[in-house]
């Protein structure tokens, strides 16, 4: 999968807009949307409130996991822990990106945010790949990945695959003929 | 006619339409085309962008787009002349005229239709009232309603009554002969002279404001257009610090939005800040000495063309106390200490040196970490891409890199742009230099002349009506500075540079005499008009600033000779 495909499931996020136009409500494939009041929030998904905010439309209201003081805790919690710790939003690291590349004047300690959010993705993506690389060298049968969310498992997804693959097919070639399930070792 | 209400009467009837967008080759009508187009892509109008360079560029585009459009912009362009007559359109079209040429002419002013003049009415235009030059035809009617009635009467009364019919008709034919002769003298007033009004970007931006779409982006742009009017000497230094209010009153509205919140904004975020700064060209993003040499101002006060000047900027500099090997290098290598106080310093010294005006209220902007501009810098930047002469470039090419340069994302070109006007400057400072030096400039009685001959170094950037123009205004400045004859010093100036060698044409620039309270405006363009026309020279009057024509080599000394004698 490639990283813009995962972001662009991450879009269909909702986020909180205030807009400044009024308009009905919209019934779209995916769902209803409005109706728009100006000056009155209103749940959009993410795609839209971009589009919304790049035509000087809305204003941008950040998720209240986008707070210094809950991310720092985050990341103090995450350093601590062996394991993944439960994640503020599924898509957090893209929609980090997206609302701070667009929308940054709306966002209060915009810089903070993403510098601590990027701290928060860098202890995990080290935790993801300490645990992957033990999986292999030691041939575990089963590791825990709970809490991880789509972006990371897509940056180790092609690796940890080809790899377990790999080892797979070694294994079964050092026994030709031999029952499959065996472990040698080597 | 003129437009009372912005927002009514322009944006909201072309927000449904099609719009066809003819802009100019100047950096403020650049300026009113980006600020144009964010706000047609913030409502999603469709719009056609042609950029144009002359009158028959003009008549081009619009013979190419008038089945598809009806709604024409036009920017920088097309209010100086009687637009319907030259290009002839059909009923239906309209034309909204966004143009800082002045004097706006009659027809487009009287015109109810089809000219839509996106000018603000109170911009000093002193448009002669109706009645003064338009007139209807009720008059025939009233004689010859008269003559029929005398003719009713019987013979007897009739030749008292022709007699009077006769002396009636005899006194209309005399007061209209007046009318038409004051007529003529005040169509003559009017178009006499050549000027510039407030500039179309800081038009646009506030149709942005009354839309309440402004944004900061708009804003450098509006301050961009202005500035450009105040770097090519088109407007008065009065018109600039009026201009330069309105904005800083924007600014600081957008400033108090921002700052409003007790946490800061991103550090990505533009942040526009108003600054008394040096007059000093680039002087950020090249070395102190090098924006010294080559800035107008400095280099014409110290007279570096000669020997005695450079000694006198080794005063200045040693009186400031700035070791020459800092100076010569790159402004941001500089010391902290050096650049902390660097324009009190500077402001200082220059009084003492003549130089009252070192510091100019401007613009400048900041965003990132590494990104400062001045105003000043982006319009030299953005002027040099634009009349870029590099082969292979076609003119439109040139603009679309120019219009690029102004985005905020496109830093690498405006860098670019940095650097060929870094060369452009000191093009022209040598071309001056060397002009003072051997003495080119000649008195031809009415007015001075230069004529750059083909070998000169560097000719090929001065083909260029921008650059021509630049060049002349410094020209002047310099050679004011350089006389000690009294009477020189107040004539205007004509630059003749070769524009195609091939065609063996030169292009002519004409500028108004240099002085402080100068009110910039130029008369050649009517001079020039009736010169070629007397010795019935092949020009080409194809710019929109009726100034600066094309003639062809042989024909120059002609028309020359006609102009000499037209103005003394």
């Amino acid at each position: 999968m490639d990283p813009s495909e995962v972001e662009f499931l991450a879009e269909k996020e909702t986020v909180k807009i205030i807009p400044n136009f009024s308009l009905d409500k919209i019934y779209l494939i995916g769902g209803d949307l409005g109706p728009f009041n100006p000056g009155l929030p209103v749940d959009v998904p993410v795609w839209l409130a971009l589009n919304l905010k790049q035509r000087q439309k809305c204003r941008i209201v950040p998720p209240e996991w986008m707070d210094v003081e809950k991310l720092e805790e985050m990341r103090e919690l995450e350093r601590k822990e062996n394991t993944f710790t439960p994640v503020p939003s599924p898509y957090y690291m893209e929609l980090t990106k997206l609302l701070l590349n667009h929308a940054s004047d709306n966002i209060p300690k915009a810089d903070e945010i993403r510098t601590l959010v990027k701290d928060i993705w860098d202890t995990r993506i080290a935790k993801l790949r300490l645990s992957a690389d033990s999986f292999i060298s030691q041939q575990e049968a089963h590791a825990t990945l709970d809490n991880l969310t789509l972006m990371e498992i897509n940056t180790i997804r092609t690796f940890l695959l080809d790899s377990l693959n790999c080892m797979y097919k070694l294994r079964s070639n050092l026994q030709p003929g031999s029952s499959k399930g065996k472990f040698a070792d080597y | 006619m003129f437009i009372s209400d912005i927002r009514k009467e322009f944006y909201e009837v072309v927000a449904n339409q099609r719009v066809a967008l003819l802009v100019s080759s100047d950096i403020d009508a650049l300026c009113a085309c980006k600020i144009l187009q964010a706000l047609f892509h913030c409502d999603q109008v469709q719009y056609t962008l042609v950029p144009v360079t002359g009158w028959q560029d003009l008549g081009t585009a619009f013979l190419e787009h008038k089945e598809q459009f009806r709604y024409f912009v036009l920017i920088n362009c097309g209010a100086n002349v009687d637009l319907l007559e030259m290009l002839q359109p059909d009923d239906d079209s309209i034309f909204f005229i966004c143009d800082t040429h002045r004097p706006v002419d009659v027809v487009n002013v009287y015109n109810d239709t089809q000219i839509k003049l996106l000018i603000k009415q109170d911009d000093d235009l002193g448009v002669p009232s109706y009645d003064d030059i338009f007139r209807d035809e009720e008059d025939e009617g009233d004689d010859s309603g008269n003559e029929s009635d005398g003719g009713s009467e019987p013979s007897g009364k009739r030749r008292r009554f022709d007699e009077g019919a006769v002396e009636r008709r005899i006194e209309r034919q005399r007061e209209r002969r007046e009318w038409e002769a004051r007529r003529r003298e005040i169509l003559f007033d009017y178009e006499q002279y050549e000027y510039h009004g407030t500039s179309a970007a800081m038009m646009f931006f506030e149709l942005a404001w009354v839309l309440t779409k402004d944004t900061k982006d708009m804003l450098w742009w509006a301050i961009i257009g202005l500035t450009d009017q105040w770097v090519h000497d088109k407007i008065t230094h009065m018109k600039y610090v009026t201009d330069i209010a309105t904005m800083q009153r924007h600014v600081s509205r957008h400033n108090h939005r921002n700052e409003d919140e007790e946490n800061s904004l991103s550090i990505d975020c533009m942040r526009i800040s108003f600054e008394y700064d040096l007059r000093l060209t680039l002087y950020q993003h090249w070395t102190l000495y090098e924006s010294i040499c080559n800035s107008c101002y400095t280099s014409c006060s110290f007279k570096l063309w000669t020997l005695n000047g450079q000694k006198k900027l080794q005063e200045f500099l040693a009186d400031m106390g700035l070791p020459l090997k800092q100076v010569r290098q790159k402004f941001n290598s500089m010391d902290m200490t050096i650049k902390e106080n660097l324009r009190d310093v500077i402001e200082e010294s220059s009084n003492k040196y003549g130089m009252k005006d070192i510091r100019i209220q401007t613009f400048g902007v900041h965003f990132g970490f590494k990104n400062r501009f001045l105003a000043s810098d982006m319009v030299h930047a953005t002027a040099a891409l634009l009349e870029s002469t590099e082969k292979d470039e076609s003119d439109s090419d040139n603009f679309i890199k120019a219009l690029d340069s102004l985005s905020r994302s496109n830093l690498d070109r405006l860098h670019s742009g940095i650097e060929l006007a870094k060369k452009k400057l000191i093009a022209i400072q040598q071309t001056v230099a060397s002009c003072i030096c051997t003495n080119l400039i000649l008195s031809q009685g009415p007015f001075l002349y230069c004529y750059l001959m083909e070998g000169t170094p560097d000719v090929k950037l001065f083909s260029k009506p921008m650059a021509l123009t630049l060049l002349c205004k410094y020209l002047l400045k310099a050679f004011v500075h350089s006389t000690r004859n009294k009477r020189c010093k107040l004539l205007p100036l004509i630059m003749a540079a070769p524009k195609d060698v091939e065609k063996g044409t030169v292009i002519v620039v004409g500028i108004p005499p240099e002085s402080e309270t100068s009110d910039k405006k130029n008369f050649f363009g009517r001079a020039f008009e009736k010169a070629s026309e007397s010795t019935s020279s092949r020009t080409l009057h194809d710019n929109f600033d009726t100034s600066i024509i094309e003639l062809k080599t042989e024909d120059r000394s002609k028309f020359l000779d006609a102009l000499i004698t037209l103005l003394s």
